[in-house]
């Protein structure tokens, strides 16, 4: 548990709109250990989909990480050719997705799906490819595999869709795992199997998974640490208990507020007075000030960077920036 | 799927009924055949006789019933211009527009398939607006006008086509192109903006998430998915195929129903313009069948009930 597998250093995602640039993501780093669950979490636009679509450079299109580092087992996947990016993607590293009704191809059958995700990636022949993906198929829990192999996705439900994503997204046996919003659209005892299932296969496969969420039920669930977002930046970092038992960071805590006990907590992020500020309309000093109760006049001049402290975790604020700086 | 295909011929029976009224309809309105036919200094009592003769005294419907069960018969009268009957007159001419559609969608495919996915590869590069200008460009152009054009361009001006007629594959050249054009650009701008759309797609980006490669995203995962708005969009062009052919094979004097129709217009010869009109609509009914019938063989979602 030491090693880390994934370091995101310093990454800076923009979008260079006509109605110009739109700073999405604006130094995030964090670490991902192998074997390790981290979540994210953060009300929807801070820029947790763009930090993940960025690691695995998926971001298109007027998008851009214009600076910083991916790395990945030391080597940094930002300077990587396609080609040497290919390699990574859904073998090193795969993505389950929010909306497991549009992310399966309609036109072909799940099974073609999973054993060219296989074939891309291992020398096996078609047929080796099919017993494969059957098998993965039975381990995600999908009843009777073989006919299921040649089923077309608009024949499945969400959560058997998402099951069949979990079945790709592992067929190459991922040393990392990003699980963007993977049960946002399920019902609530779908969710429950869902992540179950993930969590069971990433145990067994010692699988390292990014775990993207509003929901902090399944942080408690399921994660060893968690990063908060908030405009684009990490305003708090702390191992799950630490942060739910003493949220430092205003907003983490107006996140928990309703939620006080760990193993209580079902329900969704809690709304926080205000809106989000857009990325292209941040304020200048702390983010989050307009919604901070505890705001103050320096706030608003100066933004408080990321400051870790001795037992791990860090944090963004005023209030909290008495130790030493570490992080940038 | 054969329930689904019964069904659909079965709705054919009203729709052909319809046509045969209007077809009906429209020559009963057109005027007198007889004065036609008979020689200028014929006496008005010849003229009744041979209206009589012809049945053209007779009541609406009692004409109508009479045409419907020559129709059923297949048979539309005899053409007096050939003087042979009509119906195998416009069927003989038959292969001459199919070997010309069929020419013509080659072409319009080759341009626009290519066309329309390099111009959505590309979005908003200077080669897409050069390709979406010119498909603009493309459709605004009529037949007869680019017909004339490529005649004198590479019939007249350089020899190297022939200027008319029927023969080789070099004589379907310039014909192709011209009716191809149109329905080319009209294909690459639904091609580019499907392909647009489809390569922002999620199944894209999972695809992409698991390291297929782009011009296997492209031809493989998009293609698949465009082919369906594709063959819509084939089908939906029939109508041009069926109105450009009119005036393609006119400019050419390409001997296809065409060409037939046309001059049967200007002969009055209704008997053949009776049986082009319904042997037309009956072909756009057939290839709008099949269409869909390719549609949903695509279409993995559709079901045929
Ligand atoms: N293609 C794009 N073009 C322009 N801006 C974009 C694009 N994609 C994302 N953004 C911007 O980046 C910001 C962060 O988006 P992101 O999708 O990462 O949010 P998120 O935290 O994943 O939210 P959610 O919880 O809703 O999924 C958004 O405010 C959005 O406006
Ligand atoms: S820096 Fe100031 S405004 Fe920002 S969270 Fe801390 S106290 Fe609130
Ligand atoms: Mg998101």
């Amino acid at each position: 548990m030491t090693e880390n597998l994934l370091e995101v250093k310093n990454l800076h995602t923009h979008f260079f709109t006509e109605n110009g640039v739109i700073p999405s993501v604006n130094g995030v780093s964090f670490s991902v250990k192998k074997g390790e669950v981290i979540g994210i979490v953060g009300e929807s636009g801070c820029g947790k989909s763009v930090t993940s679509l960025s690691i695995l450079q998926l971001i298109n299109k007027p998008g851009k990480i214009v600076e910083g580092e991916i790395r990945f087992h030391e080597k940094d996947l930002t300077t990587f050719s396609e080609k040497e990016i290919r390699k990574i993607r859904g073998n090193k590293i795969s993505m389950i997705f929010q909306e497991p009704l549009t992310s399966l191809n309609p036109v072909f059958t799940i099974g073609h799906q999973i054993s060219e995700a296989i074939r891309l990636h291992q020398d096996v022949d078609k047929k080796e490819a099919k017993q494969r993906s059957i098998s993965l198929l039975r381990k995600v829990g999908m009843a009777n595999p073989e006919r299921q192999y040649h089923a077309f996705p608009h024949l499945l439900s969400g959560g058997m869709r998402q099951r069949v994503m979990i079945a790709m997204a592992l067929s190459c046996n991922p040393e990392l795992l990003i699980a963007d919003e993977p049960t946002t659209a399920l019902d609530v005892t779908i969710q429950k199997q869902i992540l179950k299932l993930m969590k069971n296969l990433s145990n067994e496969l010692n699988t390292s998974i990014i775990l993207i969420t509003h929901d902090l039920g399944v942080i408690a669930e399921m994660v060893d640490r968690v990063v908060v977002m908030y405009g684009g930046e990490i305003v708090e970092e702390n191992d799950v208990y630490s942060l739910f038992e003493n949220p430092k960071h205003p907003y983490t805590k107006g996140l928990l507020n309703s939620t006080p006990k760990i193993h209580q907590l079902k329900e969704k992020l809690q709304s926080i007075e205000g809106n989000v500020p857009t990325p292209d309309q941040l304020p200048s000093g702390c983010n989050f000030q307009d919604r901070c109760p505890f705001a103050m006049d320096k706030c608003r001049e100066l933004s408080p960077n990321l400051v870790a402290s001795t037992d791990g975790s860090s944090v963004r604020c005023w209030l909290h920036q008495e130790k030493e700086v570490v992080n940038v | 799927m054969k329930k689904y295909l019964v069904k659909r011929l079965l709705q054919i029976i009203p729709v052909l009924f319809i046509i045969s009224f209007v077809v009906f309809v429209l020559v009963y309105m057109a005027g007198d055949p007889v004065a036609l036919m008979l020689p200028e200094d014929a006496s008005e009592s010849d003229r009744e006789a041979m209206r009589a003769a012809l049945g053209l005294t007779d009541p609406f419907y009692i004409q109508y019933f009479r045409f419907v069960g020559d129709l059923v018969q297949g048979n539309f009268g005899t053409s007096f211009r050939y003087n042979q009957a009509a119906l195998p007159l416009v069927l003989e001419r038959l292969p001459a527009t199919f070997e010309l559609a069929a020419a013509s969608m080659v072409v319009a495919t080759l341009m626009a398939v290519p066309l329309g996915i390099y111009s959505a590869r590309k979005q908003n590069s200077l080669v897409d607006l050069f390709i979406t200008g010119g498909s603009v460009l493309g459709k605004a152009m009529p037949n007869f006008w680019l017909g004339i054009l490529l005649i004198l361009l590479f019939a007249v001006n350089i020899q190297v086509f022939p200027v008319s007629g029927r023969g080789t594959i070099v004589h379907m050249i310039l014909p192709a192109i011209t009716l191809g054009t149109g329905i080319a650009a009209e294909m690459t701008r639904l091609i580019r903006s499907n392909m647009l759309e489809i390569l922002n797609q999620d199944y894209i980006r999972t695809a992409r998430s698991k390291g297929v490669s782009s011009n296997i995203l492209v031809y493989k995962h998009a293609f698949r998915n465009s082919l369906i708005p594709v063959v819509t969009i084939m089908g939906l062009q029939v109508s041009h195929l069926v109105s450009g052919a009119l005036i393609t094979e006119s400019v050419f004097s390409w001997p296809g129903i065409g060409l037939l129709l046309v001059q049967a217009v200007n002969g009055r010869d209704m008997a053949v313009v009776q049986a082009a009109v319904f042997v037309i609509a009956l072909l756009v009914i057939v290839v709008n069948l099949i269409t869909d019938l390719i549609y949903r063989l695509l279409d993995p979602r559709i079901n045929y009930s």
